[in-house]
């Protein structure tokens, strides 16, 4: 059996120039979702999007993403700009986004049967990717019967599995417990180790972001730009605990803080966050 | 053991209700002292409905009425389901065709029956086109609003796995994703169309249980007229449990 990271195509860098999303909306003022943002993201690298609700840093997802057109600018992966949702641009979505007619491993199997891949070939696949998220034994099993937990394994398979350049990741740890959301960090991390793609993960947790990321992105307030491009150096598994942990968390907390202070006061909050 | 125990508690109310109707037409029967061929004993009715099952006549009536609505019922879905998959996925389309649809929908599948005599003479196509109209809109309209009802999130889901074109999202996602909204228009259109097989089948037909209850009052034989009413009674509940097996199948929403 070869070696599945061999089998890889390997990861792009993503390039942000310029970008803006402005929507319009017929009987409203247009709003600005998005102020014009540039980054750069290398290869393999994960990148944590943080910030305040409506920051839009969904927006800039889901512009990644294909789902909208930016207003101007351009966002390029790899080069090539992107234009409409791609199967080489992976996501995982908040609600897990799995079919309910399909049991686990043709979920597991979907991308790889529009890739041209034959059944047998798709399943001995997508069972390898369900072994690598723990759920082999539920592979015939239907998609209702898992709890939270299991479908966002399985939505984290699917994704990986069909070998994307970059994986685009919208809060998906956002709706599930305490617990199973520590055990799916470490799981997502193993799997990011073992097949070292470029990952952009929205979280609203900064504990998340330090805890998974190379790199923390802070956005603004909306309308949303880079307010913090924060580099994360420690090494694999981090302890929550330790000293360097804290500050970088710190480091981070301060700025969001202004943020949502920010956004708390345009929301006619007033008064009770300082500034 | 445990779905023969199934079955039959689903098949008790109907026995109650069967019991229930025939003590009360028996009743009836008794209290009024109808004539006859105004209202035929239950007893004289299961005689009739037993020699008729016997002779067969009444399985030749039953195939050829299940004949037209299958076919009819079938014309329906092939016509109505593209159609709503269309209306419910362009919003510019269904603003278009809506109106037609809204416009033609009140109007009873009877008011059709003189045009359709006119148009297609007193053959099957006119009967065929007489269910075709009472099945047609529980089809369109819940296949419309199954494909609104898909989750959009499946939808980009299946755009970021691989389906890049409008032909395979519908194939791959849209349609099963409506699947389950759809087999209930199926089967709710079914009960139309199986009731408006009468209709149909009062003009000019030879074979039927339309024909059958037609004939029977013609000749004075209520009781052919009431053995013609229990088949499609009792047809229809056959009918309803075959399409809910169908839809248990399709329901894995809930």
């Amino acid at each position: 059996m070869p070696d599945k990271t061999t089998q890889n195509r390997g990861t792009k860098g993503i390039s942000i120039s310029e970008l803006a999303v402005t929507f319009q909306s017929e009987d409203s003022e247009p709003v600005e979702a998005l102020r014009p943002t540039s980054l750069e993201f290398e290869p393999g690298e994960f990148i944590a999007l943080v910030g305040p609700s409506g920051c839009g840093k969904s927006t800039l997802l889901n512009v990644l993403a294909g789902f909208i057109k930016p207003s101007s600018g351009q966002a390029l992966v790899g080069g090539e700009t992107i234009t409409k949702p791609d199967i080489d641009h992976g996501m995982v979505f908040q609600d897990y986004a799995l079919f309910p007619w399909l049991n686990v491993i043709d979920n597991v199997a979907f991308g790889l049967e529009r890739q041209g891949m034959g059944l047998e070939e798709r399943h001995a696949k997508a069972l390898e990717y369900l072994d690598m998220v723990g759920l082999k034994e539920f592979a015939d099993k239907r998609v209702t019967e898992l709890s939270g937990g299991m479908k966002q394994r399985v939505a984290i398979a699917r994704v990986f599995a069909t070998d994307p350049s970059i994986i685009l990741m919208d809060e998906p740890f956002g709706a599930l417990d305490a617990l199973t959301r520590r055990f799916l960090q470490h799981q997502l991390l193993e799997i990011w180790q073992r097949n070292r793609k470029t990952v952009v993960f929205v979280t609203h947790s900064v504990q998340e972001a330090v805890y998974l990321a190379s790199r923390v992105i802070v956005m603004t307030a909306r309308p949303g730009r880079v307010k913090l491009d924060q580099k994360i150096d420690l090494p694999h598994p981090r302890d929550f605990s330790s000293e360097e942990f804290r500050r970088l968390e710190k480091v981070i907390y301060d700025q969001l803080d202004e943020e949502l202070a920010k956004s708390f006061k345009l929301e006619g909050g007033g008064g009770t966050f300082h500034d | 053991m445990k779905s023969s125990a199934k079955t039959a508690a689903s098949v008790l109310p109907y026995l109650w209700a069967a019991i229930f109707i025939v003590f009360v037409w028996q009743m009836a029967v008794v209290f009024t002292q109808a004539h006859v061929a105004l209202l035929p004993p239950p007893l004289l009715t299961a005689k009739t409905f037993a020699e008729m099952v016997i002779n067969g006549q009444l399985f030749v009536h039953a195939g050829a009425s299940l004949g037209r609505v299958v076919s009819a019922w079938l014309l329906s879905a092939a016509i109505a389901i593209p159609l709503g998959l269309a209306m419910g996925r362009w919003r510019r389309f269904e603003h278009l065709v809506d109106p037609v649809v809204e416009l033609f929908r009140p109007i009873s599948p009877l008011a059709w029956i003189p045009l359709a005599i006119l148009w297609f003479g007193i053959g099957e196509t006119g009967k065929i086109f007489i269910i075709f109209i009472a099945t047609f809109f529980p089809i369109l309209l819940n296949t419309v609003s199954g494909v609104k009802g898909v989750d959009p999130v499946l939808i980009r889901a299946g755009q970021v796995l691989g389906c890049d074109n409008d032909r395979a999202l519908f194939r791959k996602v849209i349609l099963p994703a409506a699947m389950p909204t759809i087999v209930v228009g199926l089967r709710i259109s079914f009960g139309t169309g199986w009731a408006a097989i009468i209709a149909a089948e009062l003009v000019a037909a030879q074979v039927g249980l339309g024909y059958l209850i037609a004939d029977g009052m013609e000749v004075l034989r209520s009781d052919l007229v009431l053995v013609g009413m229990v088949a499609i009674g009792i047809l229809g509940v056959l009918i309803d449990a075959v399409f809910r097996t169908i839809n248990d199948r399709f329901s894995w929403g809930t």
